[in-house]
């Protein structure tokens, strides 16, 4: 889907940017590449342009500007109710802390459950269970 | 030694510059284009290094005119050292540009900026940071004065050792094979080149071109595709990624986050000023608290200006004002027409421009305030939907609200657009909104001739006015203005404390500004304008025998045509010199108000107000318009463009009500 089509609140994933020239250059500067994650902060008075969260810090994009980025929609795992079973897309942070969460088997591509809603988290893995805080639980996304 | 500044907007960087070079700077444009230039100098140890402050930037692409300026500054003058300010808060997308300076210049010292709010988000290891780079890091709080000494030790005494981004093998390799090429070709700097030309970038593209390297883009072209074919993406895209991969890299080594989450101060003021329904009526409230606050300043110290120069006539006769002091003292000893032209012209128009100043101070003051606080881009963000169908950006709104003050201190702000076709659209429209001194005499008139309904009088020309500002935009921006659509991308920085120094810096800086370039403009004019009124030399001055009431007979039956009466033309004269003295020259033309009242029917008053509102802007804007955009045929453009505008909507007015029959 596009960045345009999402609402406040929702996160998502950059998959991959279209157009050419200025504005696919423009986007790039402000971080907005494939792996990126953004959040949809809110929409203006007439609904356009839209606040954008992206690396901790907001921008504001066109409709026409954010509908060059193709996403996919993806949830913080703090936003997770308890009893679904979830697979994580990405872990955000340095190669310590993916190291860290690895161990503990929650890396890209595998499974989990959410044990107890948020906060601290209970969660399910192939390692086994593991109780997680507020700000780890931020930086964890999954679909 | 000469030092550059870089770094991306709103990272505090005039702070810096301001706290590096004290008051000791200048103040002029890029050549060739409208992008401020700023330029000081520092002291350390008895030594006077120059420093420029390059625009900020997000990145040093081909796109923009503030990146092709900061860049060709780093080829051309080869700065000694380039200071990158970061905001610290904000360090991974900051370090994107970072991973750009590397590739451009080996001796950069980079600057933690408000590492105090920093250190509320993550721990900085600055140490590891110095070690990582091999490039000197100072971390400060440039508003409060930390880190500068250390700053200035570090620019002077600073040890470079940078390791530069690492580009992946199956790149570096390319870019060293190209490199190699354009070394030989004594092209410098040499890796810079070979990774712009690699990347796309359409002006090194063409700067090879023009040179006639032609097998080196034909390689270029060759190596470039095999990028894209391995990495399966668009080469601009390869090269961010590589970029972030550094800046992400770097930032998760250095700096460890305290706390995710929480109550942030900036969501809070958001949640509330751009809010849905509340954040425009927000906005129109607090432009309206800043133009009371101006008024009731600027007032005074106008008076107080206009006493000293003019003088002023009370009820037993004439207190003297300096101008009438400095004439009875020089024609003692100098033909009368000298001293009369020296006082009645070049005075009289040095007095107007200095009470122009407590106006433009104020207005300054509140764009420096809304700008240095992070409001002015929620403003943007508010409107931008509204001023898109004007050919405008959201900030676009900024200069049409400071028209309402004075179109001075408006024209001056339309440097808050970036793009330059929008400014120019932005300049252009501008005269139509009625200044404080227009207003001022439209109440005045509004009142003798509409004694009953002079509010709403006042409200159909401001109604009006902004209508028209309206309509033009929208047609402009489809036909004489229609340029690329620029992308707007717009960062919402965080709420900041704007400090006393930056914002009085900046109010004196546009003040000094515009008494040094417009205020010689003006004199003149008033003394044109006083060879005009006075010439030939012996007549009433301003009266029917002179040039001024030559002229306006001359263009009776244009007034006529739209029920102007010539005195009344002869006050528009005067007008284009500062509109508020319309009512004095009337006053002195007739003699008393109710014969004013008696020359004029109140369908005629309408008509000339109407003409007043948008007939060509005072001198002191036009100077104002050629100083931004240093072109005769665009500032008489919107002297010609008025005056059309002016003679429809006069014309319009005066025959239809004629045919109503109403205010006859």
């Amino acid at each position: 889907m596009r960045l345009s089509e999402l609402k406040p609140g929702e996160y998502a994933i950059v998959r991959d940017l279209l157009g050419k020239g200025p504005i696919h250059q423009r986007l790039l500067s402000m971080g907005i590449l494939p792996g990126a994650v953004i959040r949809v902060v809110r929409t203006s008075p007439f609904g356009d342009p839209v606040e954008y969260e992206i690396r901790g810090f907001f921008i504001s994009l066109r409709k026409n500007e954010a509908s060059y980025v193709e996403v996919d929609k993806i949830i913080p795992l703090v936003s997770v109710p308890p009893g679904s079973r979830v697979r994580v897309v990405l872990v955000d942070g340095g190669v310590g802390f993916m190291r860290n969460m690895d161990s503990m088997g929650i890396s890209p591509g595998q499974e989990i459950t959410v044990l107890r809603g948020c906060c601290p988290m209970l969660v399910e893995t192939a390692r086994g269970k593991f109780s997680i805080g507020r700000g780890i639980a931020h930086r964890i996304f999954v679909r | 030694m000469l030092v550059a500044l870089a770094g991306n907007p709103n990272t505090g960087k005039s702070t810096v510059f301001n706290a590096l070079t004290g008051l000791k700077q200048h103040v002029g444009n890029w050549p060739g284009v409208t992008v401020e230039k700023k330029e000081g100098w520092m002291e350390y140890n008895g030594k006077r290094i120059k420093v420029v402050d390059l625009p900020g930037t997000y990145s040093l692409t081909s796109y923009s005119v503030e990146e092709k300026v900061a860049r060709n500054f780093i080829i051309e003058e080869k700065p000694d050292v380039i200071v990158h300010v970061v905001d610290a808060s904000n360090l991974e997308r900051n370090l994107y540009l970072l991973a750009e300076l590397l590739d451009l210049h080996p001796r950069i010292v980079v600057a933690l900026n408000m590492f105090d709010e920093a250190r509320r988000k993550y721990e900085i290891d600055v140490e590891k940071m110095r070690n990582l780079l091999g490039l000197p890091v100072v971390p400060m709080v440039a508003i409060k004065g930390e880190g500068i000494e250390e700053l200035k030790r570090e620019i002077v005494h600073g040890k470079f050792n940078p390791r530069g981004v690492e580009y992946p093998e199956d790149i570096e390799k390319r870019i060293k094979a190209l490199e190699e090429k354009i070394r030989e070709m004594g092209l410098e700097p040499a890796r810079w080149l070979a990774i712009k030309t690699l990347e796309n970038d359409a002006e090194v593209i063409k700067k090879l071109s023009d040179i006639g390297a032609r097998n080196i883009l034909h390689d270029a072209e060759h190596l470039r595709h095999e990028i894209e074919d391995i990495y399966g993406d668009d080469i601009e895209s390869v090269f961010a990624s590589v970029r972030y991969s550094f800046a992400h890299g770097l930032f998760h080594e250095v700096a460890a986050p305290i706390n995710v989450g929480g109550a942030n101060i900036t969501d809070m003021i958001d949640h509330v000023v751009t809010h849905r329904y509340f954040g425009i009526p927000i906005f129109i409230a607090i432009m309206y608290l800043a133009f009371q606050f101006v008024f009731l300043v600027a007032a005074p110290f106008q008076d107080a200006i206009d006493f000293m120069f003019n003088g002023k006539d009370v009820a037993g006769g004439h207190i003297d004002g300096l101008i009438d002091i400095s004439y009875a003292w020089m024609s003692s000893f100098m033909p009368d027409w000298l001293a009369s032209l020296i006082n009645h012209g070049m005075l009289r128009g040095l007095g107007a421009v200095l009470t122009f100043m407590p106006v433009i101070m104020l207005l300054f003051l509140i764009l420096s305030f809304l700008e240095d606080s992070g409001y002015l881009a929620r403003v943007a963000f508010l409107m931008d939907s509204v001023m898109k169908k004007m050919g405008l950006e959201g900030r676009g709104v900024i200069p049409l609200m400071l028209g309402f003050g004075c179109n001075v201190p408006a024209v001056m702000a339309t440097r808050t657009l970036k793009d330059e076709n929008e400014r120019r659209l932005s300049i252009a429209l501008n005269p139509f909104i009625p200044c404080g001194a227009r207003i001022q005499v439209f109440a005045f008139l509004s009142y003798i001739f509409f004694p009953e309904n002079a509010a709403l009088v006042l409200w159909s020309l401001l109604m009006l006015s902004i209508l028209v500002v309206f309509i033009l935009g929208y047609v402009y921006s489809k036909t004489l203005f229609r340029g690329e659509s620029q992308p707007f991308v717009l960062e919402l920085p965080p709420y900041r404390m704007p400090t006393m120094k930056g914002v009085s810096v900046h109010m004196w800086e546009k003040s000094e500004g515009f008494v040094r370039k417009a205020g010689t403009i003006i004199v003149g004019a008033a003394a044109i304008i006083w060879a005009l009124a006075a010439l030939p030399w012996g007549v009433e001055y301003g009266g029917e025998e002179s040039y001024i009431g030559m002229l306006a007979s001359l263009l009776a039956p244009v007034g006529y045509a739209l029920g102007i009466t010539p005195e009344a033309i002869i006050s528009l004269f005067f007008g284009f010199f500062a509109k508020e003295v319309v009512i004095d020259v009337l006053y002195v033309l007739y003699g008393s108000k109710d014969a004013i009242l008696a020359a004029m029917t109140p369908l005629q008053a309408y008509s000339f107000m109407l003409f007043m509102l948008f007939y060509t802007p005072c001198v002191a804007t036009l100077a104002t318009i050629y100083n931004e955009t240093k072109s005769l045929k665009f500032t008489l453009f919107v002297v010609v463009e008025g005056f059309i505008v002016a003679s429809i909507f006069a014309f319009a007015a005066y025959h239809i009500g004629t045919l109503l029959g109403v205010g006859a």
